[in-house]
């Protein structure tokens, strides 16, 4: 008999999430995105290894609903990428959360990725993982703000726009 | 009929008292106490009240949490859960409470208990710093000390961490606890110690500062249990006719109670000690029933101690005769005032370009006039093995053995971190000593024991 935590909370939360996540279909379709069951218990299964590879765990619905209220109004997403760009956004997630040593809170963190992906990466994953959010974490670990960053990231282009 | 007991069905020396509700769910479930669909209901619930902790942790900030800190919560969940079952009559009851009453439910009580140990704990480490001894041991002093035990007051987190000792405690006990955590362990070695000192409280400071030295004159920096050695040496002047109070037991007298008590079985011999402690509490007019309790846990260690000090002929190393540090004589070495700078530099020069050793000998006799200059000539005159025995054989016993206690003879690990030059000195100068006659080298070390600092 175990009272260890991952062998008694997975199957529970999992099919609490999924629920969780359908329900979103209703606020997302007025930007016409939606997820069908298989995309949302697939959704869930990318959040339980990007957990269990970040050594996180998490009670309820957790973030993908956040995100998705979040990210539905971006003009870089649409039915075709939509189901994939969030199975990247939920990875991202929950790796710099665990990068920024929990310095920033959920929301300030989903905020963070939506500006800058909307903004400076312009719909780009890469440049919003490899770049934006790396300075972030790395300028929130050395104490700087995220601010610093932004700063930072312009100043480089600048440079390297004059070569 | 009074002694009729009510019979359990869950035996409470298979509970752990560190995982108490670990264990008491193990045992109720095989007992047949708990089904199948209890345990279920309880894991629901028990993760129910970690979601919540979690929450609460995070600050509504995060809605995951890192699997170390929420394995971390859970274990300080289980383990406020278990200070309440275990405040339950039995363990039987405890079951049946983990069936009609709610997880969280129980989680607030035993977190309301546990705040009431941590105020009683507080509370006896007053106590124990009120009767504490005047004693040089290190151990001791540390951990009674603010920065000691005093830092777990400031560090214990009953919410999150309550199963947690967030301090290090290096002073043992005689009876050391080993089956709990927490503040229940906290307040555990706290009593213990407060016991402890009660007792030594009995005797003078100053006499348990002899009997120490008596143990190792380096006591302050040993990890050794005060209140052991002055109940072992309590016993060792009853079972010897001497003075109880004072701690005073000759060396004659403890090969006397050597020879009497050889003749003995270890039955007999473990009664014999039995019986002179109950004559202690009564010399002592020791009253309280828990120290008197504490007393007696302490005998059965105690008692194997002198059994096999007895069967080892060792008995003067285990019930131990006093020694008063102060009353020994000491010598105080002078070196001297050494040359200036300048005159040594010069000397050096002339010794360097000598070419024979005797020259070199005539010129250290002739020009060096104190013990601080020897010893700097023998780092920087690059003089050879034989060359060094001969300035060593100029020197007497006095300051060979001040010699040897500004560069002890350490062992081969401890020189690592030693200059060429300072292992080779020490080298040489072991190989001197060994070439001494036995009678010189104990001379050298008698002194060497009376050297005391500059």
């Amino acid at each position: 008999m175990s009272f260890e935590i991952m062998s008694i909370s997975s199957v529970l939360i999992q099919k609490q999430a999924v629920a969780e996540l359908e329900k979103c279909n209703d606020f997302t379709t007025q930007f016409r995105l939606t997820l069908s069951q298989r995309d949302a218990v697939e959704l869930v299964e990318t959040r339980t290894l990007a957990l269990k590879s970040n050594g996180r765990i998490e009670f309820g619905g957790g973030v993908i609903e956040k995100i998705i209220r979040e990210f539905c109004n971006s003009p870089y997403l649409s039915m075709h990428n939509y189901a994939e760009t969030l199975h990247d956004l939920t990875d991202m997630f929950y790796y710099y959360k665990n990068e920024t040593l929990e310095l920033m809170s959920d929301d300030d963190l989903i905020k963070f990725m939506k500006k800058s992906f909307d903004g400076l990466c312009q719909g780009s994953l890469e440049l919003l993982s490899g770049r934006e959010l790396a300075n972030m974490a790395r300028n929130l670990r050395f104490g700087y703000t995220p601010e610093y960053l932004e700063g930072l990231a312009c100043g480089e282009e600048d440079e390297d726009e004059e070569y | 009929m009074k002694n009729i007991e009510k019979r359990h069905i869950i035996d409470s020396n298979n509970l752990s008292g560190e995982f108490y509700f670990t264990s008491i769910v193990q045992e109720g479930y095989a007992y047949g106490l708990l089904n199948d669909s209890d345990i279920e209901d309880i894991k629901l619930q028990c993760l129910k009240l970690l979601s919540n902790k979690s929450e609460l942790y995070n600050g509504g900030e995060s809605s995951s949490i890192r699997i170390e800190a929420a394995e971390s919560i859970m274990k300080s969940n289980l383990y406020t859960i278990g200070v309440y079952l275990k405040s339950l009559p039995d363990a039987d009851f405890a079951v049946s409470e983990l069936k009609m009453v709610s997880i969280p439910e129980m989680y607030q009580k035993g977190r309301a208990l546990i705040s009431g140990k941590v105020h009683s704990a507080k509370h006896i480490y007053k106590m124990a710093k009120a009767n504490r001894l005047i004693n040089l041991n290190y151990t001791y002093n540390a951990t009674l000390d603010d920065n000691g035990l005093g830092i777990f007051f400031k560090l214990y987190n009953p919410d999150y961490e309550a199963h947690e000792v967030p301090v290090s405690i290096d002073y043992q006990l005689c009876n050391p606890i080993t089956d709990l955590t927490g503040i229940e362990f906290i307040h555990k070695y706290l009593e213990n110690l407060f016991l402890e000192n009660e007792f030594c409280s009995y005797f003078n400071d100053d006499n348990i500062d002899h009997i120490l030295c008596g143990y190792d004159e380096g006591y302050k920096d040993l990890l050794i249990n005060i209140f052991e050695q002055v109940l072992t040496v309590a016993l060792g002047c009853m079972l010897a006719n001497s003075m109880v109070v004072k701690l005073d037991i000759s060396e004659e007298k403890i090969r006397r109670l050597y020879n009497n008590l050889s003749k003995e079985d270890d039955y007999l011999l473990a009664l014999k000690i039995c019986e002179a402690n109950e004559k202690i509490l009564q010399e002592l007019n020791i009253s309280s029933l828990s120290l008197r309790r504490y007393i007696e846990r302490s005998l059965p260690k105690i008692t194997s101690n002198i059994v096999h000090a007895v069967k080892t002929n060792t008995l003067g190393k285990t019930i131990v005769s006093p020694s008063n540090p102060d009353l020994k004589p000491k010598i105080q070495f002078l070196s001297g005032v050494k040359m200036d700078d300048g005159k040594y530099r010069k000397f050096i020069e002339e010794l360097l370009i000598c070419r024979y050793s005797s020259d070199k000998l005539a010129l250290i006799k002739e020009k060096v006039k104190s013990f601080g200059d020897i010893e700097d000539l023998l780092f920087d005159a690059q003089l050879s093995e034989e060359e060094i025995t001969s300035v060593l054989g100029m020197l007497g016993d006095v300051e060979i053995a001040e010699l040897i206690r500004r560069h002890p003879l350490k062992s081969d690990i401890q020189a690592v971190d030693l200059s060429e030059v300072e292992q080779a000195l020490r080298l040489f100068l072991i190989s001197y000593i060994d070439q001494l006659t036995a009678d010189r080298q104990d001379h050298i070390f008698e002194i060497l024991n009376h050297l005391i600092d500059d």
